[in-house]
């Protein structure tokens, strides 16, 4: 079997000033991978008003909560450089960005600490727990 | 939204969104190559997962997909079809080992690790020998023996079950200390999670730290730790107690055969009795309503998505 097709390389390079994105998780599927026109027609929309943060998106009413990552944790943005021409070849992926917070939308409903995105971040922390070594 | 439709399939998959622990992507070290994703043997299910090795394979990470049908991300000026968000978190590396040396242990010889640590499916687990955790702590799970310059080591099921109870309790006093609940807190409506001590028994906590541990574990061994626990088994009902004593609230029998070692399986959804007392209903937030939400949204199946 080619072992190398089950290989994801992550390209760091040396590390110059890696792009902030402005990233947002929507509660729809949007068939569509690529380009769209967010600052323009989806950005300018937003209205916040104390901790929340409303949007009007096809016609629907979202509303929004600015999720922060877990202390230690970044948010990255990983975009694969060139697809392998061989399955001998490991397939290379680079971080195109990072971000530090992102805006989790709803429909309709308010977010809150029930919702799965937000329990989903408790994730981390229960890793940390099971990974630390026991004392002899 | 209400209507079921089925998504087409994703035609290509070549952007992620990763929520990663800053030390698995750490920068210094140049030398020593890059971080790579791969698949390794999942120790709980025996079938591929997906992990990450830092840089110099120095450290392990597992990666796990949060997914929620009908979401896509907006990033910067693009759209990006696949909702996914993946997570990036440390792992001890001893809980991969583990199904090798025990299959190893067999004929119940010593052997040199690197004859213990293979898998023709797997060949990258060899790198898991290079992780500093794991030959560290080799000594909790199997006995050593060095002969001139060499190291021999056996499976050791006693010193295991040891280590795994050491696991869960460190967990629980870290569970204590967090903000995590393991109880009715996960019904708050408040943003900020309020953790509720009251009903919480020490057995609650023990319970779904084995859980959590459960799931790095063969089910044979989750069950050899259920025993090593001395955890009472919530799927025997039958219980013959005087009506008039009153019962320690976990022993309640809700949904005989709730049972921890279920949570690999990613179709794993709950159904709330049709009635319950009072008491059951709280029994029924201590026990599983955290433990739940946290593990099956984490389906198994698409954390070998990305090749």
């Amino acid at each position: 079997m080619a072992m190398n097709s089950c290989v994801t390389v992550v390209q760091l390079g040396s590390g110059t000033q890696v792009h902030q994105s402005e990233v947002h998780l929507l509660p729809c599927d949007i068939e569509h991978d690529g380009a769209a026109q967010v600052a323009e027609f989806f950005t300018p929309t937003v209205k916040e008003r104390k901790h929340e943060k409303t949007v009007s998106f096809r016609g629907r009413g979202l509303k929004g909560q600015e999720v922060t990552h877990p202390q230690g944790y970044t948010g990255l943005v990983l975009k694969e450089v060139q697809k392998p021409s061989s399955d001998q070849e490991d397939r290379v992926v680079k971080v195109s960005s990072v971000f530090h917070n992102f805006t989790y939308w709803n429909l309709e409903t308010p977010p809150t600490s029930d919702d799965r995105v937000m329990m989903s971040m408790a994730w981390p922390k229960l890793a940390e727990m099971m990974r630390a070594p026991v004392e002899d | 939204m209400t209507t079921k439709k089925k998504r087409s399939a994703h035609t290509s998959n070549d952007s992620w969104v990763v929520i990663a622990a800053d030390s698995a992507l750490d920068k210094t070290k140049l030398d020593d190559g890059d971080p790579t994703f791969i698949r390794l043997r999942n120790p709980a299910t025996g079938a591929a997962s997906q992990y990450l090795f830092s840089r110099g394979d120095v450290r392990l990470y597992e990666v796990k997909a949060f997914v929620e049908d009908f979401h896509s991300w907006f990033i910067d000026q693009t759209v990006q079809r696949d909702g996914r968000l993946l997570y990036v978190t440390p792992m001890d590396p001893l809980f991969l080992l583990l199904p090798y040396l025990q299959s190893g242990a067999v004929e119940g010889k010593f052997q040199p690790l690197q004859q213990i640590v293979m898998d023709e499916d797997y060949p990258g687990c060899t790198r898991m020998l290079k992780c500093t955790q794991a030959l560290d702590t080799l000594q909790h799970v199997a006995d050593e023996k060095v002969v001139g310059s060499q190291k021999f080591h056996r499976y050791s099921q006693e010193k295991t079950m040891d280590w795994l109870k050491k696991k869960v309790l460190n967990t629980v006093s870290a569970l204590k200390k967090s903000d995590i609940s393991v109880g009715g807190g996960v019904k708050s409506t408040t943003y900020v999670r309020v953790k509720q001590e009251t009903d919480v028994t020490e057995e609650d906590y023990l319970r779904y730290a084995h859980g959590l541990i459960s799931e790095y574990i063969s089910e044979d061994l989750s069950k050899d730790l259920h025993k090593h626990l001395q955890l009472p088994e919530i799927s025997s009902p039958k219980e013959v107690e005087p009506p008039s004593k009153k019962r320690k609230l976990s022993d309640k029998p809700v949904e005989a055969g709730e049972d921890y070692t279920k949570f690999n399986s990613a179709d794993f959804a709950r159904k709330p009795p049709k009635k319950m007392t009072a008491a059951q209903k709280t029994l029924a937030k201590v026990d599983k309503t955290g433990m739940k939400s946290m593990s099956s949204f984490f389906s198994p199946k698409v954390k070998q998505e990305i090749k």
